[in-house]
């Protein structure tokens, strides 16, 4: 059984009023503890691929399989408790709230799903160690450089255990050696724990050290 | 799955001549009640109502004292029956046309992607079932109200009132008031119910269900209860079985108006329970915690800051220039030290300076904070006034009823026609009801009083002394350290020793007392004592000791030139200072024997109570009848015999009440505006909730909580301002023009119950206020916001 599946989903976003087909009958299979790499030329529509895996963005027509349960005829609530325990989101920027601490924005997801938060303050204290940020934990977004930032995103992305991680070009917006450390970050969370994780990105010696690439080109998918 | 789908056929055949036969039945209506003079005389006033300035309107007629003439139409019953008849066939028909499809629906499953649109099907259906919930919840909440009313109030049993027998076989006896309290929060918490099952069953917010459910469910009663007014017949059939809650509406002098405030407190009931099921379980599941979402609006809205609070505080207590000036004294002087200091640093370490300067620029504050401010302030200002106009009002109120009450007594008891010479034994059975706590007889009557100076029409009272004080505060208000028993022993009043008015006096007593002057013509002789107040006592010019004649223009005597009117003289034995005009200038008193000879009264006219509870004189005083044995005695409580005084008082301040409510609303559209502002800015922090896990009405709570914590620091520093300006009108005193008014200052009397009220008024328009905003906040994609940078 495929953790993910994709079953001939289509996919178009309007442009100036005029349609702009992304996805035409994509169908994929992810399996458990996969690492996979996306790649495909700018507005192929990978962003959109991913916000369709993660029922961020609803497909025209298809359907998107997890664990072989169909995840968009949930309500409303089951859909944000799959996104809170299931999938860890990092973007290309941050996407940080402001408002917070890094701290309070890593232990989110737990605080969104009514954890403790003492609890949820202790193991989010852990993750930032483990990206390196236990001097920055009481800081805000705004005093964080961009790569420390994303490691933050990426600390909340994991704070649940989810069982998939989609990462949109998490390294579009650094230098290359910081984005090798974010890379190498990713690698190790799906070594260690056996998170599935699907990686946009324009870098193609880093999709080369995936394991599994995919290529998004005129609304197709083929393996690369 | 795709059976979780509800699917509604129209038939449209069945719809279009449903209408066709609702519209005839309308008409029909409209003809029969048209026919009739009751139609042209409310429908403005109906119409007014429906258009929801009536209220309003209604209102302002009644501050201004417009009154309205009662008819007598006939309404022609048949074609009104008729026409009901026809026109809920049609609705039937209209019914019969919209069901639900049987769930195998036959053909091909939905199209793959009509799944995909959750929020599309949201406004697709009509449910009859929630319909059924919000109209059946508002019509049940009003029937509450009205039994609960009518039961809880005095002596009046369920069974009477034709209501299901399992009620209590007699009535609870809860002063009216009380009962209303009681009641009106039962059928709000009805409405609440209703709108929360409704809602949280049908997953969405229902528009069209709740405004048929209120127009077609909702209005009739309040339709009926206005109409019974101006329809005798009407009146007639319910009036006796409604008098307890006439006698309600009848306490503010405007029934109607009460009516349609307790439709419009029930409507708002209504909406607050769907809004509220809606949230709690719009997005599939029912989820009453609060605490995240707490936690994100706190920080988005910074409103429970020292500085904010104390800035608005500041403002409503000294009015807006005092604190902008001392605001930019501070500011001036803080930023010219600043400049200094970070000149100065600059020539030394210019990095430092460099980030001392971003620092300023971190600490100025984005024009969402101000909006929050000015909103946080408009709410105030709203709370403030209320709780101000209000208790000023209630001081005058309070004022009045203790100057009103001080010399008249709670109740009084007396017979349909006809004196009461059996007084004393009637007094021996009212010792016995439970809650009397003084009586004294009185005889009333209406005279002239004349002095050397002046004449005066005056009501004469015929007292006991020796009881009197037990029921008003009349040997108190005497002047000068007097006491009332001075009418026992006129002859040691003390006699003004005026010289040149003794020829007077002598010529006065030759013409009434020939017996005595005969006597002793030299000295002044004895008269029977007379208590007058200090206003008359001033106009006809006499003091402690004084003659005054005292003429009855009813008993006649018959003298040679033919029937004069009965006079006797008296002597002023004391005066007294009561604190309202028209009694210091009305009112006489005489003892209860004189009064009996004077006027050929047997025993006397009545008799005063005083009870322990005045809130509960009208309960007692009926209670009093009963004791009695009823007809021929009745009783009358205070509200009663000053039924249009306190009436319009309490309209007065209702009506205050509802304009200065208009203020809160004011602030209510800055609330909006600011909601909408942080929603805008806001979007992209929404999208990134959604993605990790906040459903839609999670987000729904959180921007709610936000519009509410404005609604709430205003309320409280509204709160605060109000108690203080009240306090300080009370300490410091307000002088009024002792020519105009009857009291030297400005009266406040703090009511809780209409205090917390005020501040409850601004939470609950708020929250309503904040529902819009963060609905539109819910309905923001994750994608939007996620996509640009």
């Amino acid at each position: 059984m495929a953790l993910l599946s994709i079953r001939n989903v289509f996919k178009s976003y309007f442009l100036h009023g005029k349609r702009i087909d992304i996805l035409r009958g994509v169908s994929l299979d992810i399996q458990r503890g996969e690492l996979v790499s996306l790649v495909g030329a700018s507005g192929a529509g990978k962003s959109t691929f991913l916000h369709v895996l993660g029922t961020l963005d609803a497909p025209a027509a298809g359907e998107v399989l997890f664990e072989d349960r169909p995840v968009f005829s949930m309500n409303d609530a089951e859909i944000a408790e799959f996104r809170n325990q299931t999938i860890g989101f990092v973007f290309q920027s941050h996407f940080l709230l402001p408002e917070f601490t890094a701290l309070e924005n890593v232990a989110m997801p737990a605080l969104i799903r009514r954890q403790d938060r003492t609890g949820a303050y202790a193991y989010a204290r852990e993750l930032l160690e483990r990206v390196g940020l236990g001097h920055r934990v009481d800081h805000r977004p705004g005093e964080l450089s961009g790569g420390e930032a994303q490691r933050v995103a990426l600390a909340r992305a994991l704070v649940l255990k989810p069982a998939v991680l989609l990462a949109d070009e998490p390294t579009g917006n650094l230098d290359p050696a910081t984005g090798e450390g974010i890379h190498q970050l990713l690698r190790e969370v799906n070594r260690e724990q056996g998170i599935t994780a699907v990686v946009v990105t324009h870098n193609e010696t880093l999709a080369r050290s995936m394991p599994r690439r995919l290529r998004l080109a005129g609304g197709e998918v083929s393996e690369a | 799955m795709h059976s979780a789908e509800r699917q509604t056929v129209h038939r449209w055949t069945f719809i279009w001549i449903g209408a066709l036969v609702a519209l005839v039945g309308f008409s029909l209506l409209g003809v029969a009640l048209t026919s009739s003079q009751a139609w042209l005389e409310t429908s403005p006033s109906l119409g007014l109502s429906l258009l929801g300035w009536g209220g309003l309107v209604q209102a302002l007629n009644a501050l201004l004292l417009v009154s309205e003439q009662p008819v007598a139409p006939v309404p022609n019953t048949g074609l009104l029956v008729a026409g009901a008849v026809v026109w809920l066939a049609g609705w039937a028909l209209i019914a019969a046309g919209i069901r639900r499809a049987p769930a195998s629906a036959e053909g091909p499953s939905p199209a793959a992607g009509a799944t995909l649109y959750p929020r599309l099907a949201r406004y697709r259906d009509f449910y009859w079932s929630t319909l059924g919930a919000y109209g059946g919840g508002m019509l049940l909440a009003e029937v509450v109200l009205i039994l609960l009313q009518t039961v809880l109030s005095s002596g009046v049993s369920a069974t009477e009132l034709g209501a299901a027998g399992k009620g209590a076989s007699s009535g609870l006896s809860l002063p009216p008031t009380g009962a209303f309290a009681i009641a009106l929060l039962a059928g709000g918490m009805v409405a609440f119910i209703s709108g929360f099952i409704g809602a949280s069953r049908a997953q969405r917010l229902s528009l069209p269900e709740a405004t048929i459910g209120v127009l077609y469910l909702g209005l009739p009663i309040p339709i009926v209860l206005t109409l019974m007014e101006r329809l005798p017949g009407l009146q007639l059939a319910l009036g006796y079985r409604l008098r307890e809650v006439t006698y309600v509406a009848g306490l503010i002098g405007r029934p109607e108006l009460g009516y349609w405030l307790v439709f419009t407190f029930l409507v708002l009931a209504l909406v607050l329970g769907i809004n509220t099921g809606f949230i709690a379980a719009g997005s599939g599941r029912v989820d009453l915690k609060l605490g995240f979402e707490l936690f994100v609006a706190r920080r988005h809205v910074a409103v429970f800051r020292p500085s904010l609070l104390l800035g608005t505080l500041a403002v409503l207590m000294f009015g807006i220039i005092p604190p902008l000036l001392i605001y930019f004294i501070i500011r001036s002087a803080e930023a010219a030290v600043e400049r200094t200091r970070i000149r100065a640093l600059g020539l030394k370490d210019p990095l430092a300076a460099a980030s001392d300067l971003n620092r300023l620029k971190l600490r100025e504050q984005s024009p969402t904070m101000m909006m929050t401010a000015l909103s946080v302030g408009g709410v105030g200002v709203g709370v403030m006034a209320l709780i101000i106009v209000l208790s000023v009002m209630s001081g005058f109120e309070a004022d009045l009823q203790q100057k009103i009450l001080g010399t008249n007594a709670h109740a009084v008891v007396s017979k349909y026609a006809g004196d009461l010479p059996e007084y004393a034994k009637v007094m021996e059975s009212v010792r016995k009801v439970p809650g009397v706590v003084g009586q004294t007889p009185f005889i009333i009557n209406q005279v002239m009083i004349a002095s050397e100076g002046n004449v005066d029409g005056v009501i004469i009272k015929g007292i006991d002394p020796g009881t009197v004080g037990e029921v008003t505060d009349l040997p108190k208000n005497i002047l000068g350290g007097g006491s009332l028993d001075i009418l026992y022993t006129p002859e040691k009043i003390v006699h003004r020793g005026l010289p040149d008015e003794e020829p007077a006096e002598e010529s006065g007593v030759e013409e009434d007392d020939i017996i005595r002057r005969s006597g002793t013509p030299k000295k002044a002789p004895v008269l029977p004592g007379i208590v007058i107040g200090r206003e008359l006592a001033a106009s006809l010019r006499v003091v402690v000791g004084d003659r005054v004649n005292v003429v009855s223009p009813l008993g006649t005597e018959l003298s040679p030139s033919g029937p004069i009117p009965k006079s006797r003289a008296f002597r002023v034995a004391a005066v007294f200072y009561s604190g309202m005009y028209e009694y210091d200038s009305k009112f006489v008193y005489i003892l209860l024997k004189e009064a009996q000879d004077f006027f050929g009264v047997k025993g006397a006219t009545g008799i005063e109570l005083k009870v322990a509870d005045i809130d509960d004189a009208r309960r007692i005083a009926s209670q009093v009848v009963k004791v009695l044995g009823g007809y021929p005695y009745r009783a009358r409580d205070w509200g009663e015999m000053n039924k249009n005084l306190f009436s319009a008082l309490r309209l007065e301040k209702l009506v205050m009440g509802i304009i200065l409510s208009i203020i809160i609303i004011v602030a209510a559209g800055l609330i909006v505006a600011t909601v909408i502002m942080l929603v805008l800015e806001k979007r992209k922090e929404i999208s990134v909730l959604k993605a990790l896990g906040v459903p839609d009405g999670g987000i729904v709570k959180i921007f709610l909580a936000e519009g509410l914590q404005i609604g709430v620091a205003g309320g409280f520093l509204g709160l605060i301002s109000g108690l203080s300006w009240c306090l300080f009108i009370e300490k410091a005193g307000i002088k009024l023009d002792p020519d105009v008014y009857y009291i030297p200052a400005v009266p406040v009397r703090i009511e809780p119950v209409q205090t917390v009220l005020a501040v409850v008024i601004a939470v609950l328009v708020t929250y309503l206020a904040s529902i819009y905003p963060a609905l539109k906040a819910s309905s923001v994609e994750p994608v939007e916001g996620l996509k640009a940078e």
